[in-house]
């Protein structure tokens, strides 16, 4: 199943923290302008898994191949250079810098920064008005959304989001859909989107799986007309 | 409380071998060396007392030697001008360990007053060493000045007596402070250290433990510089300066720090070793241990024992043993701070970041047996209104009743006693320490902690444990938290305030990154606590599909102001909130799923 020309492929992974396996041979691929939705319980491994492919956590078998190249045991720095955007679940933005600051950050040339910074904020509008504003003054959700327009900046060939819409107005978390929708079709963006919100994950992505103690236990497309429920199976075992 | 026997077992095991090899040592070893480890032991005890501060509870001083300079101060002082005898001596001791723990206990409160960073208590501590050198500078005649004091008369005793005096101190200290450090309030310094705010807003007082710990570790080291002055016979500024106050922190640094041993035995070790080859190398031996510094932080940033440890564990096949995990025992919550009256009267409140106006006018009021859900765009002020209903010191102006009681100028802490619970927007627990820990700590206020014995059972209220059992974390309590899911740290947040058996309980996103399903289960864990206990819960949420499952009433805030106040169906269904706040998706007929 490892497709060569996918941007993302990861086959066979297995980590965790000391001595506790969290992720066991879990092996996955996002191909160009495909968004993959990954759901699952709380502490089934669906953070972890990212963590691991970011260089976060160091894999104990498997390996992860970002266009054709192995980067399994790559520093994070290292990976991220390769145009991939990590945004995390827990303490993500940098709370002393400003709201202008954080998002200059997300993009390392400065020829296309204004560019992009006028796109972001055509999208998050209340972004451009507080550029001055220190991040940490935010709001939780509007951290939330800085942290999603921070990855958006830097043009990424893959994003990895995790649990993007928590905390989030629910018609923000529609401009969301949008947005990632829209990315995907402009820039061709592969998207693995690690998410609690069926509803949201199944809009937007192509196709979904879900893990379960560290192991994909279903797959599907979007399309599939049971999607919907069967995933809520899954989650309420 | 029930003590965990194996600890007290472990400390008088390991404290009669090392009595054991105190009390021959000396007939084995070089009389030199004997005289440079009685320095080298009491010197240990300071080093323990910086570990105290700084390993276990996260206060980084400098200010340690201080106190052993006070107290061999006041043995010089009173032996050279006073007298000598026993009763003179006990004096000296009294006096050197009130003196210490005056100045411990002004310097704590300028260090760890409210709002202080911890910044402020590195930079109290740094100038205390440097303030006490002065001082014995401006002393003239009656301190020596820069040449200290020396021949004052003292106990000629032998150095093997004063080899074994130093060393019972040494063991006594570190066995009591191993108890210490092992016991329940021991986890407590380690919440302290993790997570302040945390620990303000389960109402244990942050200040008052560092000042009473700082007064603590000030005592041991007078007790130890009381002894250094009665055996060497010489006392100089020296030993309240600022340099062994930083060459304690890289004893201990080295030794491994929160672990106790490893400072003392890095004290001893580096103290012996430097008294040696400042004779053979008198000007390379401080590069040599600067560079040793360096390199073993660099190697091994814990230290030396926890690298020790685990190549012996390795060595002998041993894993990391776990303590047992503690029995859950429910209990009946008394809530606290209920009284008559409505529970919350909110009049006027607002709140101002400069010229930013973030709430205004903001009026409600809180009946009991109420869940009352607070929603609204992100950025509308929610989370600041709960903040300024948890800490009195957040609101810019406006009065806040709770029972009747006004809640004034109150922190966190004390806010906590007015039956007042907080759970943070982001999970907000304790890092290294484990889900039984963190849950004990929770209860600091209704259990007091144990000083020298960790419990084997953990009382919890019924609405807690049930939250325990029903997201999986019973079965994870031996567990640290940071490995924890997410949704399970929300989970072990929301237990924790609820074992502080509070009237009002305050909750911000409680259920951001749980399942359906476990959203459901909390769902019903609330309104059962409203229903059955007549709390007062007030929910900020964005699933508006929950918020209708579970609310008694809605209250919109919008801009920083409330601009509707009503029934579920009057405020869910209503323009105001589809134009502000759904969007279309509430056309579609449900929130997240």
């Amino acid at each position: 199943m490892n497709d060569p020309g996918a941007t993302l492929a990861i086959s066979g992974l297995t980590s965790g923290y000391g001595e506790a396996i969290v992720i066991r041979g879990i092996s996955l691929t996002v191909g160009a302008g495909e968004i993959v939705a990954l759901l699952g319980k709380n502490g089934m491994g669906k953070s972890t898994l990212l963590r691991t492919v970011m260089g976060f956590l160091p894999a104990r078998e498997g390996n992860v191949v970002i266009d054709g190249i192995d980067v399994t045991r790559d520093a994070p720095h290292r990976i991220a250079r390769r145009s991939i955007a990590y945004t995390p679940q827990e303490q993500a933005i940098f709370q002393d810098l400003t709201v202008g600051d954080n998002l200059r950050l997300g993009q390392v040339e400065s020829r296309w920064f204004a560019e992009e910074l006028a796109r972001i904020c055509d999208v998050f509008p209340f972004l451009g008005e507080r550029l001055e504003q220190r991040a940490g003054t935010l709001s939780g959700g509007e951290q939330k959304m800085l942290l999603i327009a921070r990855a958006l900046m830097a043009r990424p060939r893959l994003m990895l989001v995790d649990e993007i819409s928590e905390g989030l107005q629910p018609s923000i978390i529609e401009r969301l859909a949008r947005v990632l929708v829209a990315e995907r079709e402009r820039t061709g963006v592969a998207v693995l989107l690690v998410e609690q919100n069926v509803r949201f994950a199944l809009e937007v992505a192509d196709r979904w799986s879900v893990l379960k103690l560290g192991e994909i236990d279903d797959e599907g497309g979007s399309d599939m007309p049971n999607a919907a429920s069967r995933i809520a199976d899954h989650l309420s075992v | 409380m029930p003590r965990r026997r194996s600890d007290i077992r472990t400390v008088l095991k390991f404290g009669i071998v090392a009595l054991a090899v105190l009390a021959v040592a000396p007939f084995f070893l070089d009389i030199y060396v004997v005289n440079i480890l009685i320095r080298a032991l009491l010197l240990a005890a300071l080093a323990l007392t910086v570990d105290l501060l700084w390993g276990y509870t996260g206060i980084l001083t400098f200010g340690q030697s201080a106190f052993f300079g006070i107290g061999a101060y006041a043995c010089a002082l009173v032996f050279t001008h006073w007298g000598f005898g026993a009763q003179w001596a006990l004096l000296a001791l009294f006096l050197g360990i009130v003196a210490a723990c005056a100045v411990a206990a002004l310097a704590g409160w300028l260090a760890f007053y409210h709002g202080a960073s911890p910044l402020y208590g590195s930079i109290v501590t740094l100038a205390l060493p440097i303030i006490v050198t002065q001082v014995i500078f401006a002393g003239g005649r009656t301190t020596g000045s820069s040449s200290g004091l020396s021949g004052f008369p003292t106990y000629y005793w032998s150095s093997e007596t004063w080899f074994w005096i130093a060393g019972v101190f040494l063991v006594v200290i570190t066995g009591l402070a191993w108890l210490f450090v092992r016991s329940d309030m021991g986890r407590v310094l380690v919440a302290i250290r993790e997570n302040e705010t945390r620990c303000a807003y389960l109402g244990i007082p942050v200040s008052r433990i560092k000042i009473l710990l700082l007064v603590i570790a000030g005592t041991i080291g007078a007790i130890a510089g009381f002894g250094y002055a009665a055996f060497t016979n010489v006392v100089a500024p020296e030993l309240g300066g600022f340099l062994l106050g930083t060459e304690l922190l890289i004893w201990v640094a080295l030794g491994g720090r929160g672990t106790l041993i490893g400072p003392v035995i890095g004290a001893i070790l580096i103290d012996v070793t430097s008294s040696y080859l400042s004779g053979s190398l008198p000007f390379y031996w401080k590069l040599l241990i600067g560079v040793l510094f360096v390199a073993v932080i660099v190697a091994l940033p814990q230290g030396l024992l926890p690298e020790v440890t685990r190549l012996w564990r390795r060595l002998i096949g041993r894993r990391t043993r776990m303590a047992d995990a503690p029995t859950l025992e429910p209990i009946t919550a008394q809530e606290v701070g209920r009284g008559t009256g409505q529970p919350l009267v909110v009049r006027g409140v607002h709140r101002h970041f400069g010229s930013l106006q973030v709430l205004q006018g903001i009026d409600f009021e809180a009946n009991r047996g109420e869940l009352l859900s607070l929603v609204g765009p992100n950025g509308a002020g929610k989370t600041t209104l709960i903040r300024c209903l948890a800490d009195g010191y957040e609101r810019s102006g406006g009065t806040i009743t709770i029972f009747g009681r006004n809640l004034g100028k109150w922190g966190p802490d004390r806010c906590v006693a007015l039956g007042i619970g907080r759970k943070f927007q982001a999970a907000n627990i304790f890092a290294t320490l484990s889900v039984a820990e963190c849950l004990r700590v929770a209860r600091y206020r209704l259990d007091p902690p144990s000083i020298w014995a960790s419990g084997t059972t953990l009382r919890l209220p019924e609405a807690a444990l049930r939250i325990v059992e029903e997201t999986g974390l019973a079965q994870s309590l031996n567990t640290e938290a940071r490995h924890l899911a997410h949704g399970q740290k929300q989970a072990l947040e929301l237990a924790m305030v609820l074992a502080l058996e509070p009237s009002i309980v305050l909750l911000d996103e409680p259920t951001a990154g749980l399942t359906r399903v476990e959203r459901e289960r909390i769902g019903a864990i609330l309104t059962s606590l409203t229903e059955r206990e007549r709390l007062s819960i007030l929910l900020v949420e964005h699933d508006l599909d929950f918020v209708r499952e579970i609310s008694s009433r809605v209250i919109v805030l919008h801009q920083g102001q409330i601009v509707l106040d009503g029934s579920v169906e009057e405020v869910v269904g209503s323009e105001l909130v589809r134009n502000i706040y759904a969007g279309a998706s509430l056309d579609a007929g449900s929130g997240p799923t």
